[in-house]
């Protein structure tokens, strides 16, 4: 056995500090038409590690979670995702990942109950109705799982977008600005439903909030007009030098 | 078997938010009624002999009551952010086009269900239990077509910036060669012409359905991702 996994280890990429890479981009641009709005990105997160990207508005975070996602084609440069490349074993890769969007990705005509029936139906989850009963308790929607989501506030709509994107239990989670409409209440329930999944869950999460994206983070990115402005260990941050290193490489625009 | 599984899951969640609102049924069936006695009452006054035209005016009225219904179709996804909902599990993407194209399917035979008995009392038609069949089947295999290319093309519009005229525009070219033959299936079957003709026209009908099939099953990966 330990021979064969030794051989096993030996075709996986290894990261300089030893951990398996979950996400590889190198030389990533994207262009809508003639508008440049990535720019040669490259870096790599490791399995397990959590990234917070920030940015100001337009920098192209959602963009780049788009491509990661395969929702977006890269216009240059190549991506891997758990070991794959979206645009060529995109089925296999869309299996292991859980989106939280801009948008809820949710039916508002349906109610929250047959929402996830529908997306466990098309990830085909086992023992779909437990695994719904469970997490709707966790997102605390288990009294409102008949109700229609058009009735809902933007912070059940949310919560349930949280439920939405973890139902089938993805091993890597993209989560765009998932504070949104939360209140603090919310904000906790969704912290430790992280944390119960935060091993061998790899995250990157866009956020706009320094304070919280630095506590969850194992590595903090500032996206600037389409550059990677800044990659970092979160072990060599804290939150006033951030605010600091932000403010600089921000300036001027927004 | 997974691939059944989510095929059915995209109809009932189509079939199951339409009960809610009911709002393209309603849309479509209000549409194709009025369009109906409208045609009947202006044409039965200048001609004796409705069969002759009546084939004509009915796919007229149903032509223009797919594309109430389908232009809803993908609008519905797209503005409610669901499409990347959609496109982001792992379902192979032409297995969506099936989804969305046997809700439609559906849709549009419901609708019909309704609309052809008042077409037959309107037009004054009386036909045997046989020929009414062929009537309907002839609708059916239309319908078939009218959906696919319906599905895949007002996937093309959500795409486009004008995509309310998008659809109309790449429709109507699209399914005249459908909507030719419909009309002569169904004129022939209302004046009592040979039946050879009309199966002539039935089976264009669904060599016209299986292309465009073939062509969306093709296609439909590419059409669908932006
Ligand atoms: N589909 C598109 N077509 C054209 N331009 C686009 C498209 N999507 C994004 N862009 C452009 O790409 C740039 C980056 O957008 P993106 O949504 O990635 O920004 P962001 O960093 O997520 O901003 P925010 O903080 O406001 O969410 C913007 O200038 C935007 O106008
Ligand atoms: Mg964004």
């Amino acid at each position: 056995m330990p021979k064969q996994m030794a051989e096993l280890l030996k075709h996986e990429k290894q990261s300089p500090t030893g951990a398996q890479t979950e996400i590889e981009v190198a030389g990533l641009s994207k262009y809508f038409g003639k508008r440049k709005v990535l720019t040669k990105i490259s870096f790599e997160l490791e399995k397990g590690g959590f990234l917070s990207l920030f940015g100001p508005n337009g920098a192209g975070k959602t963009t780049l979670v788009k491509i990661l996602s395969t929702l977006v084609a890269p216009s240059e440069g190549t991506v891997s995702v758990a070991g794959l490349d979206p645009y060529k074993n995109s089925a296999a890769i869309r299996a292991k990942i859980g989106l939280i969007s801009h948008s809820p990705l949710l039916y508002l005509d349906l109610s929250a109950e047959e929402n996830l029936k529908f997306y466990g139906a098309m990830y085909g989850v086992d023992n779909l109705d437990a695994r719904i009963d469970e997490l709707l308790e966790q997102v605390e929607l288990d009294h409102r799982r008949y109700d229609l989501v058009r009735t809902f506030s933007k912070g059940m709509t949310q919560r349930l977008a949280i439920a939405r994107a973890l139902l089938h239990r993805p091993s890597v989670l993209f989560l765009d600005e998932p504070h949104t409409g939360l209140d603090p209440h919310a904000v906790d329930i969704f912290e430790s439903l992280l944390d119960t999944i935060r091993q061998d869950h790899t995250f990157v999460m866009i956020t706009h909030n320094i304070e919280r994206g630095l506590a969850l983070c194992s590595k903090a990115m500032i996206l600037y007009n389409g550059q990677i402005a800044f990659y970092q260990n979160k072990a060599d941050l804290d939150k006033d030098m951030f605010n600091e290193i932000y403010r600089q490489k921000v300036k001027g625009e927004h | 078997m997974a691939a059944g599984k989510q095929v059915f899951a995209i109809v009932k969640k189509d079939v199951l938010a339409e009960l809610r609102t009911k709002e393209m049924v309603i849309a479509m069936l209000l549409f194709v009624i009025l369009a109906m006695v409208v045609f009947s009452q202006a044409f039965g006054v200048i001609l004796n002999d409705l069969d002759r035209v009546g084939g004509g005016l009915l796919w007229v009225a149903f032509l223009f009551m797919s594309m109430l219904g389908l232009n809803r179709s993908f609008v519905h996804e797209k503005d409610e952010g669901c499409l990347e909902g959609l496109l982001m599990s792992p379902i192979d993407r032409p297995l969506i086009f099936f989804g969305k194209m046997l809700g439609n399917l559906l849709f549009l035979s419901i609708v019909e269900l309704f609309a052809v008995p008042i077409f037959f009392v309107l037009f004054r038609l009386e036909l045997g239990a046989s020929m009414a069949g062929i009537f309907l089947a002839t609708i059916f295999l239309s319908n078939v077509g009218i959906a696919s290319v319906g599905t895949l093309l007002s996937t093309i519009s959500i795409n486009t910036k004008t995509r309310d005229l998008m659809l109309p525009i790449l429709f109507l070219p699209v399914i005249i060669p459908l909507l030719i033959a419909a009309v002569s299936a169904t004129g022939g079957i209302m004046s009592g012409e040979e039946l050879t003709e009309v199966y002539r026209s039935m089976r264009f009908i669904a060599v016209y359905d299986i292309i465009f099939l073939l062509v969306a099953y093709a296609l439909y990966d590419y059409v669908i991702s932006e």
